[in-house]
């Protein structure tokens, strides 16, 4: 490794290496905006590859010569051009670019210009997130914009993330919104098994060290051009590039960081286990007195180290972008760590006047080793919570032993046992445009993503008796063919925009597990060493998209904004005569200050109304799933000979789930852009909604995967950015973001009917039911402890007081969306320091902890809570747990809201202090331009409820659309404290 | 001119990479109906995948004949599935799982049939001969008439409660689904029975399998005995009796070491082994004590067991063994279904020793000697159990004859209701609720399929 980081730094220092052979003369001088100083500013010989940037004094030097033009630029002003003449100091003071006319958004097969966006969508720029130390792009959108719920779904290196565009839109057919890389759309199969928790983030491959900015797509206006995948949203990645005009910039960036749980359940010890067995009634003589820490064993600091490197640069035809970074991690389980390394390069060329071409290249390996979670014995936590505390993982002679017991020796797994996830995987794109006459291009654009996984599993002797051994291999090959003609024009007033494409996609994943017992011995480490073999199968997932799709924009004097948009798809995943479909929106915009009567407004700077409607296809569901099937297999053979069961039902009317959206926006700025506010309202209707329809058994199938349903989801949300203080010494920026979503369920026929006569899409805790939220809880009540009888007791169907509830006395009792959430960023700058404080909420939404269930136990010979210490034994007392001899002792933990609680809370996501070393350091080594040394808290503190104690109120156990919330001995996120230098040069 | 051109060049770009038939994809492991049904050898496939779908638990592998054998008096059940044990209990509810998975279960492999009757004729494959397609065609016959059999045991009255057959029994599906969701009614028993009779008078003829761990002729015809006993038509079920017992290859085995074999004793046996697909609640888990890797939940009942002690010698007592029951109790089990661990003991569905008890007890009914006498029959059972000739027979002799026989074996319970006895006798549990006419004897039409087809009318009492 050290050899290869020889080899890199080689490389990109000899790429900053300039040589320079006019008569030249250097200028210098002083860049400042209105408020003084500007650093960073790009300052570049027009023409030629020379440029530099300011330091912080927003002083700059460059060699150029006398007639030469100097351009000026920095995101956010305008560019400004200056002849070098006699003057040896050219001093220059950069404009605000006026209203961000000039702003340029992502938008699907595109950009737009600010001012002209009339679709509800967000961009989260690079500067929002260059502070957060995340390992995947999705977690990089927590707290940042509203109407997008992000919740890590556990601590667990590499967890998945549950992203929500406008709540919930699905319920069999996925609900997780469209990833497009460089306009790439991505794969985001789960290929990693799931291991008794959740399968691995599959976006885990992207570097967020190479996300320029993400634009999150929410209205049909917005996604209708994404046409059958659009419907849960679309989130825009564009990676880094260089710039044109610009001296190859050099940043070096090393972090090393530390994390610890945030927050674990107190359970017994051994005295207090002894204790609570005896009063409980266990035989003494059966006890032991192996104390051990459990949680102490499988709990640690983590360290990590990470690297990123990264030169950008161009000269007047070309630009570049490459970046590397490594990652290695280590989290606060033991045993689990992951180390990734990635490499990307963008590079963009004008061939000549009429042709550019272009391309995106990454490539990144992720090794993951793994511990199991949640739902499963080899569970590090799980184990760790619920083990006996009078059990040690050593016998005798201190050696690590197999344990008797149910529940295995997790210290034992951990140190010895293999359990790895690696995955290597090449995405990116190739494009040629050519300008055939004036306005109208034409661009053809070549997308791959490629993956490869390999999951390897050995259990030992010691832990698994005979030895397990584990291997599993999944391909994935995708590829994407995206034409487009662009045709812009201006006639008058009237500016007009086209854009008309096909697109054709093929996606295929292979996959083979094999899987064995009975080693001879431990020092074998292949399947092929297991005497009995007991997996060995192959499959394949394939399927195809074929698209095309129209936008079209026009203003009239910047003033009144119409655009229209339509997508035809048509798939695989859908029965013959229904595999295409059409899709559409349509909206319009006001830009209120463009009107003479606001011209001269000294207040406002800025305001537009937005209009749209239109639809949108989700077709996150499995493949074929309409043909008549026949399957073989084992379930197929008869007597060792192989043979077919007809196990699917014909669906010929099988076909997208649509979703229809209304948005009613509001874009207005106060006071010189100071104050920035985008509110949106939005009603979106999912119609056939794809459920398993029962049918009457007789016909040989019970269920029919059919598109019956309905859904709706209505909300607010409100974008709000200001500039609080703006001092040549001080700043203080706060962006905030709120959002509120209500979801109902409107109808689900052919599905069961609940008692008050509303069908309903059964789960254990919660359910979709007709009239309510998708996530809706329906349980019995839990009213407490008796004070008088000890008992703990329940509210029956009627709201009386039993202490034999049955499943029949389960009601509706919360919901697992919240009222609102959002986030809110500060940013403050002092001279040279910088502190960034990222905050998200969520208020009102109710979780579920079913591990409760287990440390509440009172009756099983695990582990418990501390808090069942707090038994009942007097009347009168108001205790936690019922009295020790209760006959409500064994069902005091059954399934009921005792398990459930208010998840509301509030997370210091992310404190970043910064501190810019004065350029002067530098002025003599002409080598370093800037650095930085920043120390960054994550998840620093959470206010939630004080029934959380031990419980991160942000993780869920499923991805699933119908189980939100719910958590099972999920690991907690964790906590992280990060030191690091940023160099630039 | 130019730009116009220059457009339609830029068009017709964007068609590059669309291509339609891009969409003609197929799964490449699951196949059509056309597929499989285009040939000779795909469609033999499908036949094996109808035997396979036979293979669960809820058919033919243990749990519809084990629930007879604990509503009845054979199987004293211990086990702890509450819905299991509602049975036992005569207290089923019409949302009973077990129920609705033993009825959509047999529905499956009724699917199953069907398609192969409906589409196996119409394969254009010249090498495809008639006589093998009515071979195939002949075996679906059968399992569907086998499943509408089993099923129309439980779910309706029986002819010797209600003489006229014309209570309600169940749906008659005849047809595979083909998109469009049916709702059917129940059928009379008679209808059902006729359909049975016409699916097996066909398979009696159409077959040509050998091989006894799939239907032949001789099942056919042994089912059809079966089905005439039932009906009480004693000529016919003595005719159809005879002739499986005098086809070539069908004898009974000199001992009883032919469960899980293979022997002349099997008229069909339906077989298990690990190449094919796991059986999850299947005879030996039930049968087996938590000691050989069952759950030990149906142990001998005491009534059996007494029954046994009247002639202890009885060799057929000798398959047994002790162990912990599901309930912690030590308890006798049988070992007909010995390998709780493995799970892969055969169903006998169909043995020999049947045709001489129904030969024997037609032939006593109807005062006939088709083939043998009654007595020389019953002394041939009695004699491979190692007991001593009777002297006369008697309807209760053949009766408990039967019991010993085939206990453990799905038959006790319709031999209890067609000679209009209670399941259970007076001095055991739920004795009033077991009466023939009561209404748990039954089962109920499962809630599930009424609250999705409102054309089923249920059993009273539900």
């Amino acid at each position: 490794m050290r050899s290869k980081f020889k080899w890199i730094f080689t490389l990109l220092l000899a790429l900053t290496v300039q040589f320079s052979f006019a008569q030249e003369k250097t200028i210098t001088g002083v860049v400042s905006d209105a408020n003084g100083p500007l650093p960073g500013v790009n300052v570049v010989v027009k023409g030629t590859q020379r440029g530099v940037s300011t330091g912080f004094d927003g002083s700059y030097s460059i060699k150029a010569k006398e007639g030469e033009t100097l351009v000026y630029s920095f995101m956010g002003m305008r560019d400004i051009s200056k002849v070098v003449g006699a003057s040896n100091v050219i001093n220059t003071i950069l404009q605000d670019d006026s209203k961000q006319l000039s702003e340029v958004v992502v938008v699907a097969y595109g950009t737009q210009k600010r001012g002209k966006v009339v679709q509800a969508n967000k961009v989260i720029s690079s500067e929002a997130m260059e502070n957060l130390t995340v390992l995947s792009p999705q977690q990089m959108l927590q707290g940042q914009a509203a109407g997008v719920q992000v919740v890590q779904s556990s601590g667990v290196l590499g967890g998945a993330t549950v992203v929500k565009i406008r709540g919930n839109a699905s319920i069999t057919a996925g609900g997780r919104p469209l990833y497009v890389i460089d306009g790439v759309p991505l794969n985001d199969n789960l290929l990693t098994n799931a291991q008794g928790g959740q399968a691995l983030n599959p976006l885990l491959e992207i570097n967020p060290n190479d996300i320029e900015s993400q634009t999150v797509l929410k209205d049909a206006a917005a996604t209708a051009i994404y046409g059958s995948r659009g419907s849960n949203g679309v989130i825009l990645i564009t990676t880094k590039g260089g710039k044109k005009n610009q001296a190859a910039k050099v940043t070096f960036e090393q972090t090393f960081s530390i994390s610890e749980a945030t927050d674990l359940i107190n359970m017994m010890d051994g005295n207090q286990y002894r204790r609570f067995k005896t009063l409980r009634g266990d035989n003494p003589a059966g006890f032991l007195f192996d104390d051990f820490d459990w949680q102490d064993a499988v709990t640690r600091t983590g360290v990590s180290r990470g690297t990123n490197v990264s030169v950008s640069g161009g000269g007047e035809k070309v630009s570049y972008y490459l970046g590397f970074g490594r990652n290695d991690q280590e989290g606060f389980i033991f045993g689990n760590a992951l180390s990734s390394t990635n490499g990307k390069l963008t590079i963009n060329a004008d061939v000549n006047d009429r042709i550019r071409v272009g391309g995106n290249l990454a490539l990144s390996e992720v090794l993951n080793d793994r511990v199991y979670a949640e739902n499963s014995t080899f569970s590090p936590l799980t184990a760790a919570y619920l083990q006996e505390p009078w059990i040690s993982p050593y016998d005798a002679s201190g050696k690590l032993t197999r344990l008797p017991g149910f529940i295995p020796n997790v210290v034992a797994i951990e140190s010895l046992d293999i359990n790895d996830a690696k995955t290597t995987r090449t995405f990116g794109n190739i494009f040629g445009e050519i300008k055939l006459f004036d306005g109208l291009k034409y661009k053809i654009d070549f997308g791959v993503d490629r993956l490869m996984l390999e999951q390897k599993e050995r259990s030992f002797e010691i832990n698994s008796a005979g030895g397990y051994g584990y291997y599993n291999t999944s391909f994935q090959n995708k590829y994407v063919v995206t034409n487009t003609l662009n045709y812009e024009k201006s006639f008058g007033k009237s500016n007009l925009n086209l854009i008309l494409g096909s697109a054709y996609e093929q996606n295929d994943i292979t996959s083979a597990t094999v899987e064995a017992i009975n080693f001879a011995s431990d020092l074998q480490l292949n399947v092929t060493s297991g005497a009995t073999k007991q997996t060995t199968t192959s499959s394949t997932l394939n399927s195809r998209l074929n698209g095309y799709f129209a936008r079209a924009s026009y203003d009239f004097d910047n003033k009144y904004i119409f655009e229209a948009s339509a997508r035809r798809d048509g798939s695989t995943r859908f029965a013959e005569n229904k595999k295409y479909g059409n899709f559409w929106a349509l909206s319009a915009g006001w830009r209120v200050i463009n009107e003479d009567f606001l011209k001269d407004s000294k207040i406002f700077s800025d305001l537009k109304l937005r209009a749209s409607i239109g639809t949108n296809g989700n077709d996150r569901v499995g493949d074929f799933a309409f043909y008549p099937l026949y399957a073989g297999g084992a379930g197929g053979a008869y007597n060792g000979n192989p043979g077919f069961t007809n196990t699917q039902p014909a669906n010929s009317d099988y076909r997208w789930e649509q979703s229809k959206t209304t948005n009613l926006g509001l874009d207005v700025s106060f006071l010189n852009n100071r104050i920035n506010l985008s509110v949106d309202a939005y009603y979106k209707k999912t119609t056939d909604m794809i459920l398993n329809v029962p049918i009457p058994g007789t016909n040989g199938f019970t269920v029919l995967a059919a598109n019956a349903g309905s859904m709706e989801n209505k909300g607010l949300e409100f974008d709000l950015s200001t500039v609080n203080v703006n001092t040549k010494d001080f700043k203080w920026k706060t962006s905030l973001n709120i959002s509120t979503n209500k979801n109902k369920v409107l109808e689900l026929p052919g599905a069961s009917v609940g008692p008050d006569g509303n069908r309903f899409v059964a789960g254990t805790s919660q359910r979709a039911i007709e009239g309510y939220s998708v996530n809706t809880y329906f349980l019995v009540r839990y009213k407490g402890v008796n004070p008088q009888t000890g008992n703990a007791e329940w509210l029956d169907v009627n709201g009386n007081v039993t202490t034999n509830p049955t499943d029949n006395d389960r009601v509706i009792v919360g919901d697992a969306n919240p009222d609102f959430s959002g986030g809110m960023t500060n940013t403050f700058n002092y001279k040279n320091f910088d502190l960034n404080i990222l905050t998200n909420f969520s208020y009102g939404n109710d979780i579920y902890i079913d591990g409760q269930r287990f440390t509440d136990n009172l009756t099983n010979n695990f582990n418990k809570s501390s808090k069942v210490l707090d038994y009942w034994t007097t009347p009168g007392q108001n205790a936690y747990a019922p009295a020790l001899t209760s006959p409500t002792r064994s069902i005091f933990n059954r399934r009921s809201t005792a398990q459930l609680k208010d998840g509301s809370f509030l997370r210091i996501n992310n404190v970043t202090l910064g501190y810019n070393l004065d350029s002067q350091i530098f002025a003599d080594s002409k080598f370093f331009t800037s650095a930085r040394v920043y120390f960054t808290a994550t998840n620093l503190y959470t206010f939630k409820k004080k029934e959380l104690e031990g419980i991160d109120p942000e993780v869920s156990n499923s991805v699933g659309n119908t189980i939100q919330g719910e958590t099972f001995f999920t690991a907690p996120q964790s906590k992280n404290y990060l030191l690091g230098v940023k160099l630039t040069f | 001119m130019k730009i116009i051109k220059l457009g339609l060049f830029a068009l017709s770009l964007l068609a590059i990479a669309s291509c339609d038939n891009t969409l003609d994809l197929a799964p490449e492991d699951s196949l059509t109906p056309e597929i499989i049904f285009s040939n000779e050898s795909l469609a033999s496939n499908a036949v094996n995948g109808m035997y396979s779908s036979l293979q669960s638990s809820n058919v033919l592998n243990g749990i519809p004949d084990s629930m007879g054998e604990w509503q009845s008096d054979n199987v004293n059940f211990v086990g702890s599935f509450p819905t299991f044990a509602e049975i036992r209990d005569y207290s089923t509810l019409s949302d009973n799982i077990s129920v609705l998975n033993v009825w959509n279960s047999h529905y499956l492999s009724v699917n199953q049939a069907n398609m192969i009757i409906k589409y196996v004729p119409g394969i254009a494959d010249p090498n495809f001969t008639q006589a093998s397609k009515d071979n195939m065609v002949g075996q679906a016959r059968f399992v569907r008439a086998l499943m509408y059999f089993k099923l129309s045991t439980f779910f309706g009255r029986q002819l010797k409660q209600d003489a006229t057959g014309n209570s309600l029994s169940i749906p008659l599906v005849l047809e595979p689904y083909q998109g469009v969701v049916n709702k059917p009614a129940r059928a009379t028993l008679n209808a059902v029975y006729a359909q049975i009779e016409a699916d097996l008078k066909f398979a009696e003829t159409a077959i040509t399998n050998t091989s006894k761990v799939m239907a032949t002729s001789a099942a056919a015809k042994a089912l059809l005995a079966r089905l005439y006993l039932y009906q009480e038509r004693w000529a016919d079920a003595a005719n159809y009796a005879n002739q499986v017992i005098n086809t070539s290859g069908f004898s009974l085995a000199s001992n009883f070491s032919f469960y899980n074999n293979p022997s002349t004793e099997h008229v069909f046996q339906l077989v298990n082994v690990s190449a094919d697909a796991g059986f999850a609640e299947s005879f030996a888990k039930l049968y087996s004590p938590s000691a050989f890797g069952g759950r030990g939940d149906c142990p001998f009942s005491q009534d059996l067991i007494n029954d046994f002690l009247t002639e202890p010698a009885d060799l057929r007592y000798n398959l047994k063994r002790s162990g912990t029951d599901a309930a912690g109790n030590s308890s006798l089990f049988s070992t007909k279904y010995p390998n709780g661990t493995s799970n892969l003991d055969d169903a006998n569905v169909i043995r020999i020793a049947e045709m001489y008890l129904i030969r024997c007890e037609a032939n006593f009914k109807a005062g006939t000697t088709v083939g043998d006498t009654p007595l020389n029959d019953l002394n041939a059972i009695r004699t491979r159990a190692g007991l001593a000739n009777l002297g006369a027979v008697t309807n209760d002799a053949i009766l408990t004859e039967r019991r010993k026989e085939f206990c453990f074996e799905g038959l006790r319970r319709m031999d209890l209701l067609r000679n209009n006895m209670p399941l259970r006798k007076a001095s055991m549990s739920n004795s009033a609720d077991s009466q023939p006419t009561a209404n748990k004897v039954l089962l109920p039409i499962p809630q599930r399929e009424r609250d999705n087809n409102p054309n089923l009318i249920q059993n009273p009492g539900f």
